[in-house]
Protein backbone atom coordinates (compact mmCIF):
# COMPACT_ATOMS: atom_id res chain seq x y z
CA UNK A 1 0.00 0.00 0.00
CA UNK A 2 1.74 3.39 -0.77
CA UNK A 3 1.60 5.65 2.11
CA UNK A 4 1.64 9.42 1.59
CA UNK A 5 2.73 10.43 5.16
CA UNK A 6 3.94 8.21 8.07
CA UNK A 7 4.14 9.68 11.72
CA UNK A 8 6.28 8.07 14.52
CA UNK A 9 4.48 8.75 17.87
CA UNK A 10 6.93 5.94 19.88
CA UNK A 11 7.34 6.98 23.40
CA UNK A 12 4.92 9.36 23.21
CA UNK A 13 2.11 9.93 25.65
CA UNK A 14 -1.64 11.30 25.19
CA UNK A 15 -2.49 14.03 24.10
CA UNK A 16 1.07 13.97 22.02
CA UNK A 17 -0.09 11.38 19.34
CA UNK A 18 -3.70 12.97 18.78
CA UNK A 19 -2.03 16.52 18.40
CA UNK A 20 0.53 15.11 16.00
CA UNK A 21 -2.60 13.17 14.13
CA UNK A 22 -4.35 17.17 13.98
CA UNK A 23 -1.36 18.44 12.64
CA UNK A 24 0.21 16.38 10.16
CA UNK A 25 -2.95 15.82 8.48
CA UNK A 26 -3.67 19.37 7.87
CA UNK A 27 -3.67 20.09 4.09
CA UNK A 28 -3.30 16.83 2.71
CA UNK A 29 -5.91 15.32 0.27
CA UNK A 30 -8.83 13.08 0.38
CA UNK A 31 -7.76 9.72 -0.09
CA UNK A 32 -4.26 10.01 0.91
CA UNK A 33 -2.88 7.52 3.03
CA UNK A 34 -1.23 8.07 6.42
CA UNK A 35 0.57 5.77 8.58
CA UNK A 36 0.79 5.86 12.12
CA UNK A 37 3.28 3.82 14.51
CA UNK A 38 2.95 4.44 17.99
CA UNK A 39 2.72 2.27 21.59
CA UNK A 40 1.24 4.36 24.31
CA UNK A 41 -1.59 2.06 25.84
CA UNK A 42 -4.40 4.08 24.71
CA UNK A 43 -3.17 4.86 21.28
CA UNK A 44 -5.31 2.70 19.17
CA UNK A 45 -8.72 3.93 21.03
CA UNK A 46 -7.78 7.50 20.12
CA UNK A 47 -6.87 7.11 16.68
CA UNK A 48 -10.02 5.50 16.21
CA UNK A 49 -11.97 8.11 17.87
CA UNK A 50 -9.90 10.29 15.83
CA UNK A 51 -10.77 8.73 12.59
CA UNK A 52 -14.10 8.52 13.14
CA UNK A 53 -15.04 12.18 14.05
CA UNK A 54 -12.62 13.39 11.03
CA UNK A 55 -14.69 10.72 8.78
CA UNK A 56 -11.23 9.23 8.00
CA UNK A 57 -11.20 5.83 6.70
CA UNK A 58 -9.39 3.05 8.55
CA UNK A 59 -7.05 0.23 6.69
CA UNK A 60 -5.31 -1.48 8.69
CA UNK A 61 -4.54 -1.95 11.68
CA UNK A 62 -1.41 -4.29 13.12
CA UNK A 63 -0.05 -4.97 16.36
CA UNK A 64 3.23 -6.26 17.22
CA UNK A 65 3.37 -6.47 21.17
CA UNK A 66 2.78 -2.99 22.25
CA UNK A 67 3.29 -1.22 19.38
CA UNK A 68 0.32 -0.53 16.99
CA UNK A 69 0.73 0.21 13.39
CA UNK A 70 -2.57 2.02 11.79
CA UNK A 71 -3.08 3.37 8.53
CA UNK A 72 -6.13 5.14 7.29
CA UNK A 73 -7.13 6.89 4.15
CA UNK A 74 -8.11 11.29 4.60
CA UNK A 75 -11.80 11.16 4.37
CA UNK A 76 -14.02 13.74 1.53
CA UNK A 77 -14.12 16.33 4.07
CA UNK A 78 -11.22 18.49 4.72
CA UNK A 79 -11.58 19.98 7.79
CA UNK A 80 -10.53 24.12 7.29
CA UNK A 81 -6.98 24.56 8.42
CA UNK A 82 -6.44 27.57 11.13
CA UNK B 1 -21.93 24.21 11.24
CA UNK B 2 -18.67 23.31 13.54
CA UNK B 3 -18.62 22.26 16.85
CA UNK B 4 -17.78 24.32 19.57
CA UNK B 5 -16.14 24.51 22.62
CA UNK B 6 -15.56 26.88 25.47
CA UNK B 7 -13.18 26.42 28.20
CA UNK B 8 -12.45 28.83 31.09
CA UNK B 9 -9.57 29.13 32.92
CA UNK B 10 -9.61 30.35 36.52
CA UNK B 11 -7.35 28.71 38.25
CA UNK B 12 -3.73 29.00 38.66
CA UNK B 13 -3.08 25.80 39.63
CA UNK B 14 -0.50 23.32 38.02
CA UNK B 15 -2.86 20.33 37.66
CA UNK B 16 -6.18 22.02 36.49
CA UNK B 17 -4.03 24.19 33.77
CA UNK B 18 -2.76 20.63 32.23
CA UNK B 19 -6.16 19.03 32.55
CA UNK B 20 -7.46 22.60 31.26
CA UNK B 21 -5.43 22.12 28.14
CA UNK B 22 -4.63 18.50 27.47
CA UNK B 23 -8.81 18.19 27.02
CA UNK B 24 -8.32 21.42 24.79
CA UNK B 25 -5.77 19.94 22.61
CA UNK B 26 -7.99 16.93 22.37
CA UNK B 27 -11.30 18.79 21.16
CA UNK B 28 -9.22 20.43 18.88
CA UNK B 29 -7.20 17.62 17.72
CA UNK B 30 -11.06 16.01 17.11
CA UNK B 31 -11.68 19.28 14.90
CA UNK B 32 -13.76 21.48 17.79
CA UNK B 33 -13.76 24.94 17.46
CA UNK B 34 -12.01 25.18 20.31
CA UNK B 35 -12.06 28.88 22.45
CA UNK B 36 -10.25 29.44 25.56
CA UNK B 37 -10.91 31.93 28.40
CA UNK B 38 -8.72 32.91 30.94
CA UNK B 39 -9.72 35.07 33.70
CA UNK B 40 -7.84 36.14 37.55
CA UNK B 41 -5.07 33.17 37.84
CA UNK B 42 -5.73 31.71 35.05
CA UNK B 43 -3.84 33.76 32.48
CA UNK B 44 -0.56 32.80 34.90
CA UNK B 45 0.10 29.92 32.51
CA UNK B 46 0.43 31.93 29.43
CA UNK B 47 2.92 34.90 31.04
CA UNK B 48 6.63 35.40 29.95
CA UNK B 49 8.12 34.81 33.18
CA UNK B 50 9.96 37.74 34.29
CA UNK B 51 12.59 38.49 36.97
CA UNK B 52 11.93 38.77 40.43
CA UNK B 53 12.44 42.99 40.23
CA UNK B 54 11.31 43.95 36.73
CA UNK B 55 8.78 45.84 37.24
CA UNK B 56 6.97 45.76 33.68
CA UNK B 57 7.95 48.15 31.06
CA UNK B 58 5.66 51.65 30.93
CA UNK B 59 3.01 50.31 29.17
CA UNK B 60 2.64 51.40 25.52
CA UNK B 61 -0.95 53.83 24.85
CA UNK B 62 -1.19 52.71 21.31
CA UNK B 63 -1.88 49.27 21.92
CA UNK B 64 -2.76 48.96 25.40
CA UNK B 65 -5.16 51.47 25.98
CA UNK B 66 -7.34 49.38 23.81
CA UNK B 67 -7.94 46.90 27.05
CA UNK B 68 -7.19 49.06 30.24
CA UNK B 69 -7.40 52.08 31.46
CA UNK B 70 -4.66 53.49 32.28
CA UNK B 71 -5.42 56.93 33.98
CA UNK B 72 -6.32 54.90 37.17
CA UNK B 73 -2.80 52.67 36.97
CA UNK B 74 -1.34 52.34 40.63
CA UNK B 75 1.71 51.24 42.59
CA UNK B 76 -0.39 47.79 43.42
CA UNK B 77 -0.49 46.06 40.13
CA UNK B 78 3.52 46.01 39.91
CA UNK B 79 3.34 44.47 43.18
CA UNK B 80 1.15 41.73 43.23
CA UNK B 81 2.88 40.95 39.81
CA UNK B 82 6.18 40.84 41.86
CA UNK B 83 4.32 37.58 43.87
CA UNK B 84 2.20 36.41 41.06
CA UNK B 85 4.89 36.09 38.12
CA UNK B 86 3.62 33.04 36.57
CA UNK B 87 5.13 31.18 33.55
CA UNK B 88 4.08 27.76 32.64
CA UNK B 89 6.66 25.82 33.90
CA UNK B 90 6.73 27.72 37.38
CA UNK B 91 2.69 26.66 38.30
CA UNK B 92 2.22 25.69 41.67
CA UNK B 93 -0.07 22.33 42.41
CA UNK B 94 -2.86 22.30 44.04
CA UNK B 95 -2.16 19.71 46.43
CA UNK B 96 1.00 18.43 47.40
CA UNK B 97 2.72 21.39 46.38
CA UNK B 98 5.55 20.56 48.83
CA UNK B 99 6.72 24.24 48.62
CA UNK B 100 7.73 24.16 44.96
CA UNK B 101 8.92 20.78 45.23
CA UNK B 102 5.93 19.14 44.28
CA UNK B 103 5.66 20.78 40.50
CA UNK B 104 9.40 19.27 39.61
CA UNK B 105 8.69 16.02 41.08
CA UNK B 106 5.57 16.03 38.29
CA UNK B 107 7.39 17.41 35.83
CA UNK B 108 9.89 14.27 36.45
CA UNK B 109 7.21 12.44 36.44
CA UNK B 110 5.36 13.51 33.36
CA UNK B 111 8.43 13.60 31.40
CA UNK B 112 9.68 9.90 32.12
CA UNK B 113 6.11 8.96 31.09
CA UNK B 114 6.03 10.99 27.93
CA UNK B 115 3.78 13.29 28.62
CA UNK B 116 3.93 16.70 27.46
CA UNK B 117 4.59 19.72 29.94
CA UNK B 118 2.54 22.75 30.19
CA UNK B 119 4.30 24.64 27.69
CA UNK B 120 4.35 21.94 25.04
CA UNK B 121 0.30 21.84 25.58
CA UNK B 122 -0.08 25.52 25.24
CA UNK B 123 1.86 25.08 21.69
CA UNK B 124 0.53 22.32 20.79
CA UNK B 125 -3.39 24.22 20.92
CA UNK B 126 -2.17 27.09 19.28
CA UNK B 127 -1.07 25.36 16.27
CA UNK B 128 -3.98 23.26 16.51
CA UNK B 129 -5.99 26.56 15.96
CA UNK B 130 -7.32 26.88 19.85
CA UNK B 131 -8.42 30.65 20.09
CA UNK B 132 -6.87 31.95 23.54
CA UNK B 133 -9.06 35.64 24.99
CA UNK B 134 -8.42 37.52 28.07
CA UNK B 135 -10.65 38.96 30.45
CA UNK B 136 -10.68 42.42 30.16
CA UNK B 137 -11.32 43.37 33.75
CA UNK B 138 -8.25 40.93 34.91
CA UNK B 139 -5.94 42.69 32.28
CA UNK B 140 -6.95 46.09 33.72
CA UNK B 141 -6.92 45.69 37.45
CA UNK B 142 -3.75 43.44 37.31
CA UNK B 143 -1.82 45.96 34.82
CA UNK B 144 -1.16 43.06 32.33
CA UNK B 145 -0.19 43.52 28.60
CA UNK B 146 -1.16 41.01 25.94
CA UNK B 147 2.70 41.19 25.07
CA UNK B 148 3.39 39.89 28.33
CA UNK B 149 2.20 36.33 26.82
CA UNK B 150 3.83 33.32 25.39
CA UNK B 151 1.03 32.79 22.90
CA UNK B 152 1.32 35.37 19.75
CA UNK B 153 -2.61 36.09 18.97
CA UNK B 154 -4.93 36.40 21.78
CA UNK B 155 -8.25 38.38 22.01
CA UNK B 156 -9.42 40.88 25.22
CA UNK B 157 -12.96 40.63 25.65
CA UNK B 158 -15.69 40.58 28.23
CA UNK B 159 -18.58 38.70 29.91
CA UNK B 160 -20.91 39.45 27.32
CA UNK B 161 -18.59 37.97 24.71
CA UNK B 162 -18.36 34.97 26.86
CA UNK B 163 -21.56 34.46 27.47
CA UNK B 164 -22.49 34.51 23.90
CA UNK B 165 -19.83 32.40 23.04
CA UNK B 166 -20.69 29.46 25.48
CA UNK B 167 -24.67 30.02 24.20
CA UNK B 168 -23.49 29.11 21.28
CA UNK B 169 -21.07 26.43 22.30
CA UNK B 170 -21.86 22.16 22.72
CA UNK B 171 -19.31 22.32 25.77
CA UNK B 172 -18.57 24.50 28.56
CA UNK B 173 -15.56 23.45 31.29
CA UNK B 174 -14.68 25.73 34.07
CA UNK B 175 -11.56 25.14 36.11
Amino acid sequence: MAVDKEINVLGKACPTPLISLAREVRGMGAGQVVRIIGNDPIFESSVVDFCQERGHAILETARDGKVVTMTFAIGPDIPPSP
Amino acid sequence: MGKKVTILLHSGDLDKALAAFIIANGYAALGAEVKMWFMIWGHNCLKKRRSLFSFRRKPDPARESAYRVLETDNILQPLVEMFNRGGAGHLPLSRLNLMGLGPRLLGAMLRKKGIPDLEELIRGADDLGVKFIMCQICFDAFGLSVDDLIVPHVEVKGSAAYAKDTLEAQVNLFM
